[in-house]
């Protein structure tokens, strides 16, 4: 009979030793085992990447050359106005350059442009995050600021051999400093509101008591250059609530963040140029 | 040994079928989660230690790929693997529906573990909950779906590769 109590619990027993055993495994060890799997999922990730995008090609491949005269047409005329939006950067690159040489300001970080194709988008209640087909191989670093043509992105957290993990907006492990536009007061600001269909939210501290915002009147809030990684001036997403905080003091709010966050499928890391 | 690493391998193909799905579902701010899938036909089938083995595997290879504690997901599997093997000689385990009832009640188990351990750094962990039960009850469906099939594809690799070998044969 005791034997037979001792078979049934083996299970229990095993699952002691496990326990106990893992919390005893050294960190190196853990470190190691990560980076590990890590590594082996990646090329399955690259992999399934590489397969959609060639399947998009023979997919692009099926539209008549009517649409692509059209689609030929938009972009000439797109790149037109780029032209110009670059000759006016150009001019007022010079002019910044000039001001700071003046007032013998300190240069604003530069960064190199990186663009990167998303291969795995996860948008989980828990977490939101994508991994991009880019990593060490383009000497992406930890941290670097993500951002696309709707604004901020996230920030990378991960850096494999031929991929990165990027951590979104909307994840509630992101916390960054923001302001309203035209405003220099920063706001905090921390992602996590994700519901199902809708578009990602996240919630704003420390508002000043003078700005008003309605889903009607919307702020549009940007990134403030303080104390992180990324630079001044990208749009974070649109403030549609703001009510007094419990200390009376501040306010608190809601921010509508730009819907594309969940379906990305290129965006672009800013490599820091000069990391201090 | 072999019997561990074919089922891992299986497990593999299974995470990366699972993170298309997901990768095509973010668009609609939905996730699936099948942890219970990684732990559910080694439990059930396979030996304490072969089928262990394999699903804590499993739970590494989720840890790596997941911004959790490492080894959030091997305890958690260990544990419902445990459960499951405990359980599994007083269950028609043979049964189709047995086996999807088993991997049902342990996939609404560990996802409710993992929300609780994640849940804290939302903001407002209240408004987290009906996006949670939206993910649960979709992850629930197509666990339905895909086990009978995914177990059949388990022994069928392990036929193949000659660790097990098939009763009708």
């Amino acid at each position: 009979m005791p034997f037979r109590r001792l078979a049934t619990a083996r299970p229990f027993f095993t699952l002691g030793l496990v326990v106990v055993g893992w919390l005893v495994v050294p960190i190196a060890v853990k470190t190691f085992l990560r980076a590990s799997f890590f590594e082996l999922t990646a090329p399955v990730t690259i992999a399934t990447s590489y397969a959609g995008g060639a399947q998009d090609v023979w997919a692009l491949r099926l539209h008549s050359q009517g649409e692509l005269i059209e689609a030929g047409r938009d972009l000439t005329r797109l790149n037109s106005s780029y032209e110009f939006s670059v000759q006016q950067n150009t001019e007022l690159q010079g002019q910044i350059a000039r001001l700071e040489g003046l007032l013998r300001l300190p240069p604003f970080g530069d960064y190199r442009l990186e663009h990167a194709r998303v291969a795995r988008r996860e948008f989980s209640g828990w977490w939101q995050r994508i991994v991009i087909r880019k990593g060490r191989n383009f000497q992406i670093p930890v941290g670097a600021p993500v951002v696309f043509s709707g604004g901020v992105v996230g920030r990378v957290t991960e850096v494999g051999a031929l991929t990165a993990v990027v951590e979104l907006i909307t994840s509630p492990n992101l916390r960054l400093a923001g302001v309203v536009e035209g405003d220099t007061r920063p706001i905090s600001f921390q992602g996590g509101l994700n519901p199902t269909f809708g578009p990602p939210r996240g919630i704003v501290e420390f508002v000043p008591l003078d700005v008003f915002a309605s889903p009607t009147a919307t702020k549009r809030l940007v990134t403030s250059g303080l104390g992180g990684v990324f630079p001044p001036g990208l749009t974070i997403g649109e403030i549609t609530k703001a009510d007094l905080g419990p200390d009376g003091l501040f306010k608190n709010g809601e921010v509508k963040l730009d819907e594309r966050l969940g379906s990305l499928t290129e965006v672009t890391v800013l490599v820091p140029l000069n990391p201090e | 040994m072999r019997r561990t690493l074919v089922t891992f391998l299986t497990l593999l193909l299974l995470w990366a079928l699972v993170a298309q799905v997901n990768h095509v579902l973010s668009a609609l701010h939905l996730y699936l989660f099948v942890g219970a899938l990684f732990v559910g036909y080694a439990a059930l089938m396979l030996p304490l230690r072969d089928g262990l083995a394999a699903s804590l595997l499993g739970g590494l290879l989720c840890d790596a790929t997941a911004p959790v504690a490492f080894g959030t997901h091997l305890l958690l599997f260990a544990a419902a693997h445990a459960v499951i093997f405990h359980l599994r000689d007083r269950l028609p385990r043979d049964d189709t529906i047995a086996r999807l009832v088993v991997v049902l009640l342990a996939n609404l188990g560990l996802f409710l573990l993992l929300s609780f351990s994640q849940i804290g750094r939302a903001p407002a962990p209240a408004a987290a909950w009906p996006r949670l039960i939206a993910d649960l009850l979709c992850s629930q469906v197509f666990l339905a779906l895909v086990t009978p099939w995914f177990f059949a594809l388990q022994f069928r690799v392990l036929v193949l590769t000659r660790v097990e070998r098939d009763p009708l044969a």
